[in-house]
């Protein structure tokens, strides 16, 4: 019996037929990521206690939704007594005396926390290079990036260690990754999930969701991690449904939205394809594909690329050396303590952001940069918003292609930045989106994003559910198509 | 973007650029401005910015005490503290 490349929902059967222990799964699982470190995967385990939670498991059965399953959770989200780095060196002593709303209701759901993921420093990348703690290593691939920024997470799916993890998604940092790796990622409503004990990038576009291997078990993780949380302003107050419930739905008549001005130009005749090809087993499946324009969609990344460093430049002023985290050794005075830590600190990718964000943000910049972009942000909510008066979903691919390798994309940062050109309008608009394999190109795994309207995640995991049952994209691992 | 600037950006944003990087960092947020430039190119004279895509006040609670008085351990993760204070070097002479 093993959990390797097991869904949660094989897992939980596995279980309840008593066909494997709780601890023993647990052990695997160590053993698995023992056999995996290459990837890099992993910042901090957490495994005596694991181990004794999987252990008063086996003693105390409880019948929690998640009850045992072993998840892997980003190092952005504060864990209590558990290192929590989010990456970089400027936290990697930080150890919070309290958890995230989100890893309690997982955790309160049973869920066994086996240890905090690696990722791009601050969130800031979408290939895990800029992690202080080193590249996270693509299964598919040995020298291809996971993608990023949750790359430590859905590497970790991906080679099969965990069935579960969390990730954040700020402009395509669940889809990216997920896509990249061959696994299912939701990025939920902005303010379905509680941001609290989050480490905040850019406040008005972080959205934390789960990363697996199918959209049914999005849905498992989802019904969890939602929750109105009073400690966050933003957090929505609206009915939460259980997003199992409609996933079997038909989805005979309902309407695909498709880009008529996306620009796929910049893409492979293959990634073109796959997509195609993905359309049409929706129409297979009795959707109808419905033409629709997004004007402004072209405008997402330069809109991002004002709006998340100005936030993030804010936010980022907290890790200063004074309260928590890294001091710099014997400053001279408080200034030069300031200056130095964060100097020391942060990493590359990390300081061009603060710098870009307090640029736009200074005096005589404001309106020329800042308020603009928030214009220009309206612009693209509205155009979604008129798209949803016609259609269900809106479907794109996720990415510009495959996993490309390590250190290919030079040292022009806006290379990177185009990588989420496909997935930074649905943060900017606050609408769920989730991707999903589609396809493989030259054994490389890519993903299909499917966007929703405000609140409607139930829909897109309904479209997840009823792609992944008619295909087996979702089955291909690293080693072969799972039996 | 200019040497110039770069250096009061990095005051505002208490960053130290070291010179060998310093060629190369005003060439890379030159190159960044000059992309989200093409914004300007929208006409959004009519446009509300859009600060949050929820667009909702936020609610308030009652004021209650909800959350445990964590000082103690807040202040055990500080990289200096005493039993009442996070402790910086000295301001006032």
């Amino acid at each position: 019996m093993t959990v390797k490349y097991k869904t949660i929902k094989e897992i939980k059967q596995m279980i309840s037929q008593k066909e494997i222990s709780n601890k023993e799964i647990i052990e695997e699982v160590y053993k698995l990521i023992d056999e995996n470190s290459h990837l890099n995967a992993f910042i901090t385990l957490n495994k005596d206690r694991s181990i004794k939670k999987a252990e008063d498991l086996d003693n105390n059965p409880s019948d929690s939704s998640l009850a045992g399953i072993p998840i892997a959770q980003k190092d952005l989200f504060c864990t209590k007594g558990i290192r929590t780095t989010c990456g970089s060196k400027i936290l990697d002593n930080f150890i919070p005396p309290y958890s995230a709303t989100v890893i309690e209701n997982l955790e309160n759901a049973g869920c066994i926390s086996v240890g905090k993921t690696n990722m791009d420093e601050f969130a800031m990348g979408s290939s895990n290079e800029t992690s202080f703690f080193g590249n996270v290593h693509n299964p598919w691939g040995e020298k291809l990036v996971p993608g990023g920024s949750s790359g430590g997470s859905a590497s970790a799916v991906a080679a099969g260690i965990v069935p579960a993890a969390s990730g954040t998604d700020t402009g395509g940092s669940i889809r990216q990754p997920a896509s990249l790796c061959g696994i299912t990622g939701i990025k939920p409503t902005y303010g379905r999930v509680s941001r609290w004990g989050m480490i905040a990038f850019a406040s008005s576009l972080d959205q934390a969701g789960p990363m697996a291997r199918t959209a049914e078990d999005c849905a498992l993780l989802l019904n969890e991690m939602c929750s109105h949380d009073v400690k966050d302003t933003t957090s929505l107050d609206e009915n939460i449904p259980n997003f199992e419930d409609s996933i079997n739905e038909s989805l005979k008549g309902k309407k695909v939205g498709v880009v008529s001005d996306l620009d796929l130009s910049s893409l492979d005749n293959d990634v073109i394809g796959v997509y195609e090809n993905s359309l049409q087993e929706f129409v297979s499946l009795g959707a109808e594909l419905v033409d629709i324009s997004l004007p402004n969609l072209s405008l997402s990344v330069p809109t991002y690329y004002v709006v998340a460093p100005a936030e993030c430049s804010s936010n980022l002023s907290r890790f200063d050396g004074v309260k928590f985290g890294r001091r710099s050794e014997n400053p001279k005075d408080l200034e030069e303590l300031y200056v130095q830590t964060r100097s020391e600190g942060f990493g590359d990718e990390v300081k061009r952001r603060i710098l870009i964000g307090s640029y736009v943000l200074s005096a005589g910049y404001y309106d020329a940069y800042y308020k603009k972009a928030q214009q220009v942000r309206r612009l693209i909510k509205k155009d979604f918003d008129e798209a949803f008066s016609d259609v269900d979903v809106i479907m794109t691919p996720t990415t510009r292609g495959p996993a490309f390798e390590i250190g290919s994309k030079g040292s022009d940062p806006i290379q990177m930045y185009l990588e989420d050109l496909f997935t930074i309008s649905a943060n900017l608009a606050g609408l769920p989106a989730m991707s999903l394999p589609n396809g493989n190109i030259d054994n490389k795994p890519i993903g299909l994003q499917i966007i929703g309207n405000f609140l409607d995640e139930s829909t897109i995991l309904n479209f997840g559910h009823m792609y992944q049952r008619k295909t087996n994209w979702h089955m291909f691992t690293p080693e072969g198509v799972k039996q | 973007m200019d040497k110039k600037t770069v250096t009061t950006i990095s005051y505002l944003s208490r960053l130290k650029i070291d010179s060998e990087k310093e060629q190369k960092i005003v060439k890379d947020l030159d190159n960044i401005i000059k992309f989200v430039d093409q914004l300007n190119d929208v006409d959004t004279s009519s446009i509300e910015p859009l600060t949050n895509p929820l667009e909702k006040t936020a609610k308030t609670r009652k004021d209650e005490v909800t959350a445990k008085n964590l000082k103690k351990e807040l202040l055990e993760v500080a990289p200096s503290a005493n039993e009442d204070y996070f402790l910086v070097p000295r301001v006032v002479e």
